[in-house]
């Protein structure tokens, strides 16, 4: 493949990350900036610029930048999106409030929902229908659309959302109402649901338009804004987008479609996660990222991250499922609970301890950072029990005060539940640590598979002080800490391949399918995959597409995925889907009725290009190396309490050096802890490779 | 010996293993919920998974389980031992039944409970309860005279004998239910849930070294029995009377009495003066009384702690045998969350009297209105469909209510679309009712108008479960009642709330879901609220001039 020079920028609350790829001489350069939240280009420019001059490669000899941010979100969840106006079938001006009429937790009387996007008012109806074969009912009303706009524009609207009834299986008259309004307000950005999320289920699929209407203004702005910033700065290289599935697209895509990029930072990290697997050759991976707030838990089977195809954006309560906005986005499925260095330990109402999930934030942040915090919270706990240096957090930017979280927690929780400090902190530390394993085990278990077989990758400054705790209560072997885990995400977005999904909705029972519709439906949705990876610099002959279907028992409410064959030309499509379907509902539940009808819900394609490949060399960063060994503390482990412990510098550790725990290793953004039964061995790329030895090692 | 028990454990290990215990009954709850064919286990989670101790005391239960089946497992299965003696339980039984006052209250549920086993020692029982697709007789309806119309119905017996199904009681479920594969499908997920129990329960005893658990639930109970004791104990002393009045059948209105004590720590219902069973569907046997009677009490009083079934033994209730909340067998109990449904309302009018600010007023949804449509469709396949929607839920002390939402059950709404896709109906409208909460300081939640089309080429047989067509929902101190049910056919006629008809092809069902109760004198609304609820449409002017004396400012040009 062509060699490239590339920039990663992910730019997330606190910081933007860069990563600049030389493929010519193997060499990977990493960078931070302080975000600038009111004009985020600004230090991307800065950033990049700098990270160019330190790799000595000009601007303009960079083949590109691969690109993410969490402004999509940001704008979701702090609600501020722009001024968008709702046409829907009239008859259903409330799809967007009702919702799914549940209540999300079952015994909180004052529970918020979250407020919708639109407002009733800015909601309007149209005559018009089309029925559930796709059939045209009403014909469209074209100068009650036209009035409908008008209104909307004269309430000052900045972006229009349509979303009609049965669309999905034809989008003829969400067509032309896009054409009409566009007509009359010809700079107004439309959104019609069938081009964000053509799938069937109303809610969802209305939800989906409108908080993309909701961010396409501010995201067309920024993204203009950015393209010529880089362009003045001598770019002329493409400026790419990481997509929420874990493609890469091209900026089209953010600016008609910018809901896909509402994951983009995680979906980055889990494809950092797989790249550490494919270096390490470790087939069936947990990626597990912990930080200052969440906790985020991915499987990647055989290099590949598992996907998923809705994801809930701006939950009231943060961690509750089913208090947000539900989208229907290719996204990296992945878990994330409410588990931190921050997250806040305290009694609950029947005595026992609880870890999370509110965070303290990093302001006021953890008791030690003396900054007012007065809750223990995770890095409280890690501080006591020795794991982390009280002189070397953030490679020693700042300090933390020991004595006053002893204070804190003997006051607020050991003498109210009549433990002593030390087996509180142990106790945080084991909770927060059972609470990822817990949602680890479900995770996996809803997939049918055994968690023992999988090893852990831990990245995020909390990470690594507890992949080793998280490891230990899934019973796994092995976890690894990888170097450059602080930039991850950024690294992410030039491992990445270029990649699009297609989707379409046909409801069929299997034994009564139009084999010809649905290849008509594959030809479509491939058509418009392989343009729009051509647009993203791809080439049409490296393109390989996937196929896959939906289906369930007639009656059952979950789907299940089942993949295609390239050519369908001339199969026995009902036997071919109903062998699919039955091999993988006996795989995932155990057994399968073989005489309740089967029908098809959902069509997908995911086509990509080639995975760029990279080494992973950061020789060509200046690392003050230093000596291996730092020293020793007491460092408590539950099997030895509070025991002598060495301290080790990972950047003076070598490749190929070998030790037995206890151990604590430090580096700048996060510290390693390795219990009394672990080996840890440094690999070729500067991995550590921790290996678990349980008492009764069965085979 | 509670205390003994408590001390045994210590806030982090009690918090650890607990967890993991809820955890295998959520992988439970999952299995089940994966496989189920049952539209009301998967669109109304009616169903649930618990983790019992050798002693039958509830150690864990799903998270997401609804109100419905508080405290029925652990009492059902001290009932199949009685009939079954321990001793003849074995690894791989699986004993089940859906005797309304057995299980859970009417016959479309299966209660199946089995053993596990640890080291040759029973350690404990998995239990689940779920809603069938059907289980014979008329078909889900509120409209029988006998129990024996509503369907099959199944005393505690095996069902799997050492993990083989006996052929007598697989054949009778078989021939006498609808959609047997379907049935049998369902059965065979609550095994697969109770599979999944007992192998969580031996991994997590062998990975932690125990060899028992009823230590472990005496600790919990104690915990969560002093939860809610010091909760009871910071309401005052005192006894406060609420009534409610609710359709029934025809002229065999329904009428609750409740009377509320708190005494101490004690809290105690007492429904004397409560309207006689009668000889319809809609009797709510004692257990099913005593679910929907301590629900609205954690709900209020100590909604924080986990669900654990301390939480409820200091709330003890009376209700005089016979009546509609304590029936004898065999009345029929098909529809009995008609009457238990009602229970939450006429509870937290009694606390209001108290404690306004823990209560909200009566919701639209409770009981909700629920259709079911069953043919032929126009492929030549049967369908049978029901039509989940939801009224408006009653306001509180500091919010309106939100319009359409579920309580106390939570049935969730399906999509219109797949419903159409699924079934010869096609909606025309699903709209918010302007006007239908009541109004109050703060507004009830806005029910909601559906309108139905039937295209099939033959008829198709309407089932309706309703209430609430001659009394709304109430509003609470100083709020006004919501609107009422209503299922309007095509010629104007109003159907039965709780009967059967034939639709025939073609005809429009307009159907509408109340709103819920104001919480409040409407006087106290603040005018910008209410300019708002206009600008929105959630109220009209003349309704914004007739109820809250409000002229709008727009008013002129609109």
């Amino acid at each position: 493949m062509q060699k490239r020079i590339r920039v990663g920028v992910d730019v997330g609350g606190t910081f933007t990350d860069f990563v600049l790829v030389d493929e010519y001489r193997d060499m990977i350069f990493t960078g931070k900036q302080l975000t600038t939240p009111t004009d985020p280009g600004k230090a991307i420019c800065e950033g990049v610029a700098r990270i160019a001059r330190e790799a000595a490669v000009e601007m303009s000899s960079l083949d590109g930048i691969v690109h993410g941010t969490t402004l999509v979100t940001n704008a979701v969840i702090e609600r501020l999106g722009a001024k968008v106006g709702l046409i829907t079938t009239s008859g259903f001006r409330d799809v967007l409030e009702v919702g799914h009429e549940m209540r999300y937790d079952l015994y909180d009387l004052f529970l918020e929902k979250p407020e919708p996007l639109v407002p009733r008012n800015r909601r309007l109806t149209v005559n018009e229908r089309v029925g559930s074969r796709g059939e045209i009912l009403v014909e469209l009303d074209e100068a009650g659309l036209k009035a409908a706009s008008d209104e909307l524009v004269a309430q000052g609207v900045e972006a229009i959302a349509v979303c009609f009834i049965n669309a999905y299986i034809n989008a003829e008259h969400e067509k032309r109402a896009s054409d009409i309004i566009l007509s009359n307000h010809p700079d107004l950005p439309v959104t019609i649901s069938t081009v964000v999320a053509p799938e069937i289920r109303e809610y969802e699929r209305t939800c989906t338009a409108v908080a993309n209407a909701y961010v396409l203004p501010l995201m067309r702005r920024y993204i203009n804004d950015l393209q010529d910033k880089l362009t003045a700065l001598g770019l002329t290289g493409p400026l790419n987008v990481m997509l929420s599935g874990g493609g890469i697209a091209a900026l089209r895509v953010a600016q008609e479609a910018p809901i896909q990029m509402i994951e983009s930072g995680p979906a980055a990290g889990a494809i950092s996660g797989a790249y550490y697997g494919k270096l390490t050759n470790t087939e069936s991976l947990i990626a597990f990222d912990m930080g200052g707030t969440t906790a985020k838990m991915c499987l990647i089977e055989n290099f590949k991250p598992e996907h998923a195809n809705t994801f809930e954006a701006g939950r009231v309560r943060r961690f509750k499922k089913g208090s947000g906005i539900p989208l229907k986005v290719p996204v990296i499925d992945l878990i994330e609970i409410g588990a931190g260095g921050g997250s806040i330990s305290r009694l609950d109402a029947m005595g026992l301890l609880k870890v999370g999930p509110d965070s303290a934030g990093s302001e006021p942040g953890p008791v030690c950072y003396g900054l007012g915090g007065e809750d223990p919270t995770v890095t409280d706990a890690d501080l006591l029990l020795g794991y982390l240096s009280p002189d070397y957090f953030l490679g020693g930017e700042m300090s933390l005060n020991v004595d006053v979280v002893r204070d804190a927690i003997a006051i607020k929780l050991a003498e109210p539940s009549g433990l002593d400090v030390t087996a509180i902190a142990a106790g945080i530390h084991a909770i927060v640590n059972n609470n990822m394993a817990a949602a680890t085990r479900s995770h996996i278990a809803e997939k049918g598979r055994d968690p023992r077989r999988y090893t852990l990758v831990a990245t995020g400054g909390a990470g690594p002080v507890h992949a080793y705790g998280v490891a230990k209560q899934l019973k796994l072997s092995r976890f690894i800490c990888p170097l450059g885990a602080g930039v991850s995400s950024a690294l992410g977005f030039l491992i990445a391949a270029p990649a699009t999904d297609g989707v379409s909705s046909y409801v069929s029972r299997i034994d009564q399918i139009d084999l010809d519709k649905v290849l008509k439906i594959y030809r479509d949705m491939s058509g418009t995959a392989i343009q729009s990876l051509v647009e993203a610099g791809g080439d049409v002959n490296t393109i390989t597409i996937k196929r896959r279907v939906e289906m369930r028992y007639l009656g059952q409410g979950f789907e299940i995925a089942v993949d295609l064959p390239d050519d369908l030309d001339g199969v026995n499509l009902p036997k071919l889907l109903k062998d699919g379907f039955l091999e993988r509902y006996t795989e995932l539940f155990g057994r399968s009725i073989s005489d309740v009808a089967i029908e098809t819900v959902t069509w997908r394609i995911t086509a990509s290009g080639p995975t760029p490949n990279i080494q992973l060399n950061f020789e060509g960063q200046q690392i003050d190396r230093g000596a291996a060994e730092k020293g020793e503390r007491q460092v408590y482990f539950p099997e030895t309490g509070y025991a002598p412990c060495k301290i080790y510098n990972r950047y003076g550790l070598a490749a190929g050096t070998r030790f037995a725990g206890p151990a604590v290793i430090e580096e700048r953004e996060s510290t390693v802890v390795a219990g009394p039964d672990t080996t840890i061995s440094v690999d070729n790329h500067l991995n550590l490779i921790i290996d678990i030895q349980y008492p009764q090692d069965k085979a | 010996m509670s205390e003994q028990a408590k001390n045994d454990f210590d806030p982090v290990t009690l918090e650890i293993l607990w967890s993991r215990l809820i955890c295998i009954a959520d992988e439970s709850a999952a299995a089940l919920l994966r496989t189920a064919f049952s539209t009301l286990v998967r669109e109304s989670n009616d169903f649930a998974t618990v983790l019992m101790d050798a002693d039958c005391n509830c150690l864990a239960e799903n998270t997401g389980g609804i109100p419905s089946f508080v405290g029925m497992l652990p009492s059902a299965v001290r009932d199949f031992i009685v009939r079954i003696p321990i001793d003849q339980w074995h690894p791989g039984d699986c004993i089940i039944t859906n005797d309304p006052w057995i299980g859970s209250g009417h016959l479309p549920d299966i209660t199946m409970a089995a053993p596990i086993f640890y080291k040759d020692k029973l350690v404990a029982f998995s239990g689940s309860i779920a809603h069938l697709p059907d289980i014979g007789g008329a078909g889900w309806g509120s409209d029988c005279r006998e129990l024996v119309e509503e369907g099959l119905r199944i005393m505690p017996v095996k069902f799997l004998r050492e993990n083989v199904e006996d052929p007598f009681v697989g054949e009778t479920i078989r021939s006498n239910v609808r959609v047997p594969d379907q049935v049998i499908g369902d059965i065979y997920a609550q095994v697969a849930a109770q599979r999944v129990c007992a192998k969580g329960v031996q991994q997590f005893l062998e990975d932690t070294g125990r060899d028992e658990l009823t230590s472990l639930s005496a600790a919990l109970r104690s915990r969560a029995e002093q939860a809610m004791r010091a909760a009871i104990e910071a309401v005052p002393d005192g006894s406060w009377h609420a009534s409610v009045d609710a359709d029934g059948f025809d002229d065999e209105e329904t009428h609750i009495e409740c009377e509320l004590t708190i005494k101490g720590s004690d809290l105690h219902l007492d429904f004397a003066g409560t309207s006689p069973q009668i000889a319809r569907g809609i009797n709510s046997v004692l257990k099913y009384t005593y679910s929907y009677a301590t629900y609205p009490i954690k709900c209020a009083l100590d909604p924080d702690s986990p669900r654990n079934e301390g939480s409820f033994l200091p709330v003890t209730i009376s209700a005089p045998e016979g009546c509609i909340l304590n029936p004898t067998s065999p009345a029929p109990t098909a529809a009995r969350h008609l009457t238990g449904h009602f229970l939450p309302g006429v509870i937290y009018r009694c606390l209001a009297q108290v404690v306004p600010e823990k209560v909200s007023a009566d919701s639209g949804s409770s009981p909700t209105l629920r259709t079911v449509y069953g043919g032929v469709d126009l492929q030549g396949n049967r369908f049978n469909q029901v039509l989940f929607a939801c009224g408006g839920l009653g306001a509180n002390h500091r919010m309106d209510g939100y319009a359409c939402t579920a309580f106390p059950s939570n049935t969730g709404v399906g999509s219109i679309e797949a419903l159409e896709s699924a079934s010869p109906l096609r909606v025309w409208k699903k709209e918010l009712t302007t006007d239908s909460g009541g109004a109050g300081e703060f507004r009830g939640g806005l029910g909601q108008d559906i309108e139905i089309e039937v295209l099939s080429r033959s008829p198709v047989n309407l089932s309706t479960l309703a209430d609430r067509g001659k009394y709304p929902p109430m509003g609470i101190l100083g709020g006004k009642n919501g609107s009422l049910s209503k299922v309007e056919l095509s010629d104007g006629s109003h159907a039965h709330l709780k009967s059967r008809e034939i639709l025939k092809p073609g005809e429009v069902l307009k159907l509408h879901f109340p709103g819920g109760g104001g919480f409040g004198k409407p006087e106290k609304r603040d005018p910008a609220a209410i300019q708002r609820d206009i600008d929105a449409g959630y109220i009209s002017i003349a309704a914004a001039k007739a109820e809250y004396g409000y002229e709008s400012s727009k008013a002129s040009t609109s």
